[in-house]
């Protein structure tokens, strides 16, 4: 038997091992040579209770999850992107490392270690039961024990790391209170580490061994029956949920069947939702990057899934009572899942692109919310305002539809009628905000001198997406009906749009009620012609605030940055690309009532004018429209406010306006 | 307690109105049409004193097919039964006329309370409500911003002139005309929708129109007749002619 020294400090003992001061250390892994009968059958009957109660809790959840209500959109496909994500999320640990760094790698090294550990655990209990298959001896065996000692070091440093942060660090979306349950689990993970590495630091067949053994096994036994009842459920079914998440982004899914109004008492809750929920594992992220959450609101993306499970776990996956705490008689978890939270979303979905274990959280809070407004539950002034509107008008502004007739006249837009390439679609800020209106009309020019023809329709509805992201499923339908028949009527073929909440609405959620169009938003039309506009050598700053419509929801980043670039410097703000920062208008929010707490536009407005810039460059006109004051509000010399497209058209030259620009309407 | 709540369909607010080439009336074709109103004020006011008293509110609409639209929509905001009285000549009849089928379809009904708009979004006459409760042979009262039910009858609260209001105890059964902004309106929502569907309408014929007290003559657009007189002078020379067209030709002091 030769061993390889783990030390070399002191000469090489005749016997081929290595006599550290009163120590023993050696390469290979010291097994107990024998087990009594009485010992396996103690060992058996560990299992056995400990199974048991691992079922015991484990089984009810379960339950809970496979007798919820079924998915109506539930769909494997696409496979590949699920065994892609799958592949980076869980096993390459991707999102949990690349968003947090650092207690990502140690939680990594801790995944990898169970990974590496799961044939050591294997064999450690089959020698128990007498039924050993990787000898320490081995060549395989000495390999492969050494490797996971590898792996067991770096696990006990990360848990030590984790447990550190978690108690002393102590991040504040951890939540003010303590886990104790975490506690104990960092120590059992510890233990387990430390009783394997032990068994190289003790001599074969001395007492110490299977002490070490027992040590080790009674620690998995423990481990495993707490793993239902802690966060630590997600170690058995987060990769599940990884793999079946509903695919897109923050898709709202369609309802099923005339009594399908949304999320309004637990029989509601879907299967993929029940996954979600239980595999939450309170890490924070979701309520870190929450503009909610970050301003003083009720609201806490993290308490949303938590509240789900609270009452899944205490009125069951059919029950009848309602879920929202308005309508809910007294529960033991009474302050989660309130209506005031479910509307304080701006569904910028930045809890879901942070969530490493697949929760998708912006279904859930708009499925609150349709369970609130489809039955009228839902009583707010506002938002009462903005439906009647949507219902009476067609817009969200409440205007009269004359007012973009007028809009259109003024500018001469000529109206669609096939034989244009574009479409130009206006939207509600375009058509009827004179903000909006101005970035609009600089999108025309720009198209103008590119030589692309378009037209805009004689009349044209909101998308909806305020309904839609507010749970209004009636007017939304109404609206993407109409669009949808407005498009087909007219025979267009593509569409192009400024607001990345159109974009979204009509490519993604008309999809219920039919296909439209191809639509793009202007940043990426401007992008591909970036060659053929000017390029600007003023070398002005400009920071650029990346839309959540745009960037989160369509993956679009590069395209306005590429535009930015070609009229300044580009700056990017501290939180950018995938970890922007919402501007508080999404989801509904920019027509209901004042906001709670701090203003979440005003937060992001005084992070743009940190940077210094001179200009802040935004893509969305609701953005726009939300820094308008808020920058104002938190700077005494606050940077110009412009769209990309304003960015873009200041350099071109000078056209010789042809149009029937004062014409005015003749209706007076 | 029973309420009636008599509506009217009209085009929509920001609807381009043209001239129907006859000069009688404006041109159905290609116009979206809405609950008119302060018809939907009454219906709000009849739903809010349904969920506190509890009863029955059903809504009665005289009109064409497409007026059943609305019937529904007001169905969908809580209503629990329709009325549709099928007439394709409203054009031609007067507000007697109107009132007179109304009425009709209501008595049977024998209801505790009716209400509607104080008048309409299109023609505005403001008298099918007084001239119904006439017909009814039942007390009325106009102008309403509130209702509160008080066991045997009713208080209200009449918007009088100058910010005044005037409070009123009246007995049941009763005809109110309520006025726009007293309530919060609702909205329309899929649930609602979906139980509309359930929800009985029932459709009679409207008695044959007799020949009408007032017809309408012509419709046209409000005619532009914009007269600006410049005046010139000294100061003191264009007011003394201000007061002077002030005093003799708009005759306002």
């Amino acid at each position: 038997m030769v061993d390889v020294t783990l030390a070399a400090v002191t000469c090489a003992h005749p016997s081929g091992t290595m006599l550290f001061p009163a120590m023993w250390v050696s390469a290979t892994l010291a097994e107990p040579a024998h087990f009594s009968w009485l010992e396996t059958g103690l060992l058996a009957a560990g299992i056995v209770i400990s199974l048991a109660l691992f079922f015991w809790r484990f089984g009810p959840i379960l339950r809970n999850i496979l007798h919820s209500k079924q998915d109506a959109d539930f769909s494997l496909h696409p496979v590949g992107r699920r065994v892609w994500d799958f592949f980076w999320e869980v096993l390459c640990q991707g999102k949990v490392i690349r968003q947090r760094p650092l207690p990502g790698l140690a939680h990594a090294f801790v995944f990898w270690g169970f990974l590496a550990f799961a044939l050591v655990s294997s064999n450690h209990i089959a020698n128990g039961l007498q039924i050993g298959f990787l000898s320490p001896e081995s060549s395989l065996g000495k390999f492969y024990f050494l490797f996971a000692a590898a792996w067991a070091l770096l696990v006990a440093v990360g848990i030590t790391g984790l447990f550190i942060r978690r108690f002393f660090v102590r991040p504040i979306w951890f939540g003010k209170k303590v886990s104790i349950e975490s506690g104990w689990i960092a120590f059992l993970i510890f233990l387990l580490m430390v009783s394997y590495l032990g068994a190289f630091f003790v001599s074969p067949g001395g007492a110490a061994v299977k002490a070490l053994w027992w040590t080790h096994t009674l620690t998995l036994l423990v481990f495993l029956p707490l793993i239902p009842h802690t966060k630590h459920l997600h170690l058995v079914i987060s990769p599940v949920t990884v793999f079946l998440k509903r695919d897109g982004f923050s898709n709202i899914p369609p309802l099923s069947g005339d009594e399908d109004f949304g999320l309004v008492a637990g029989k509601d809750v879907t299967q993929l939702i029940s996954l979600q929920v239980y595999s939450c594992v309170e890490c924070g992220r979701c309520t870190e990057h929450c503009p909610a959450a970050n301003s003083g609101k009720v609201l806490n993306p993290k308490e949303i899934a938590l509240g789900v499970r609270s009452y899944l776990n205490e009125l069951g996956s059919v029950s009848d009572v309602a879920l929202l705490a308005e309508a809910r008689p007294e529960t033991a978890f009474a302050n989660l899942l309130s209506m005031e939270a479910a509307f304080e979303c701006t569904t910028c979905g930045a809890c879901e692109y942070q969530c490493p274990v697949g929760i998708q959280h912006v279904p859930v809070i708009v499925g609150l919310r349709r369970g609130a407004t489809n039955t009228g539950v839902w009583e707010d002034t506002y938002g009462t305002k903005l439906f009647l509107a949507l219902e009476k008008n067609g817009n969200a502004l409440g205007l009269s539809a004359m007012e973009r007739d007028k809009f259109i006249q003024k500018e001469a837009f000529p109206i669609f009628d096939g034989t244009q390439e574009y479409c130009l679609w206006l939207g509600c800020m375009g058509g009827y905000d004179p903000k909006g209106r101005e970035i609009i009309a600089d999108f025309a020019r720009v198209m103008k001198y590119l030589g692309t023809t378009f037209g805009v329709l004689k009349k044209e509805k909101c998308t909806g997406d305020p309904a839609r992201r507010l749970g209004n499923d009636l007017v939304f339908q109404t609206l993407a009906e109409a669009g949808l028949k407005a498009f087909e009527t007219a025979k267009v073929q593509k569409i192009v749009a400024i607001c990345p909440h159109c974009v979204r609405t009509i490519a993604n959620d008309w999809r219920e009620y039919g296909i439209a169009p191809e639509i793009e938003h202007h940043s990426e039309f401007m992008a591909r012609h970036k060659d053929r506009l000017p390029k600007q050598a003023s070398g002005e700053s400009i920071v650029y605030h990346d839309p959540c419509y745009l960037g989160r929801y369509r993956d679009v980043y590069e395209a306005p940055r590429e535009m930015v670039r070609q009229a300044g410097t580009l700056v990017e703000a501290p939180r950018s690309h995938e970890r922007s920062f919402c501007c508080g208008a999404g989801g509904g929010l920019a027509f209901l009532g004042e906001e709670q707490g701090e203003r979440v536009s005003h937060i992001r407005a005084a992070e743009l004018a940190g940077t210094g810039a001179q200009v802040v460059g935004t893509a969305c006109p609701f953005c726009n429209t939300m820094f308008r004051d808020a920058l104002a509000e938190v700077s005494t010399a606050p940077p110009q406010l412009l769209d990309i497209a304003q960015l873009t058209a200041r350099a071109l030259p000078k056209m010789q306006e042809t149009g029937i620009m004062d014409q005015g309407t003749g209706e007076q | 307690m029973k309420i009636l709540v008599a509506i009217k369909q009209v085009p929509e607010r920001d609807a381009q109105v043209h001239v129907a080439s006859d000069g009688k009336w404006i041109d159905e074709s290609d116009l979206n049409y809405t609950i008119n109103e302060p018809d939907a004020y009454a219906l709000e006011e009849a739903l809010q004193l349904k969920e506190k008293n509890g009863g029955e509110v059903v809504v009665v609409c005289a009109g064409p097919e497409r007026v059943t639209s609305t019937l529904r929509e007001a169905l969908a905001k809580g209503a629990d039964r329709a009325i549709h009285i099928e007439a394709d000549d409203m054009g031609s009849r007067d507000t007697l006329g109107v009132a007179q089928i109304l009425a009709d379809a209501m008595k049977s009904e024998s209801p505790d309370l009716i209400l509607t708009g104080l008048q309409s979004d299109d023609l505005g006459l403001g008298q099918t409500g007084v001239v119904m409760a006439e017909l009814l042979g039942i007390p009325h009262a106009t102008i309403i911003m509130h209702v509160e039910a008080t066991g045997s009858g009713l208080k209200v609260k009449r918007e009088l002139e100058d910010g005044w209001f005037q409070h009123v105890e009246m007995p049941l059964p009763a005809l109110l005309t309520i006025q726009s902004g007293g309530n919060k309106l609702r909205y329309a929502t899929l649930m609602g929708i979906k139980k509309a569907k359930t929800k009985e309408t029932k459709t009679v014929q409207a008695a044959a129109a007799t020949a009408p007290a007032i017809a309408l003559d012509r419709v046209y657009l409000p005619e532009k007749q914009k007269k600006t007189e410049m005046l010139t002078g000294t100061p003191d020379q264009v007011a003394a002619k201000i007061v002077e067209k002030l005093k003799f030709e708009v005759r306002v002091i």
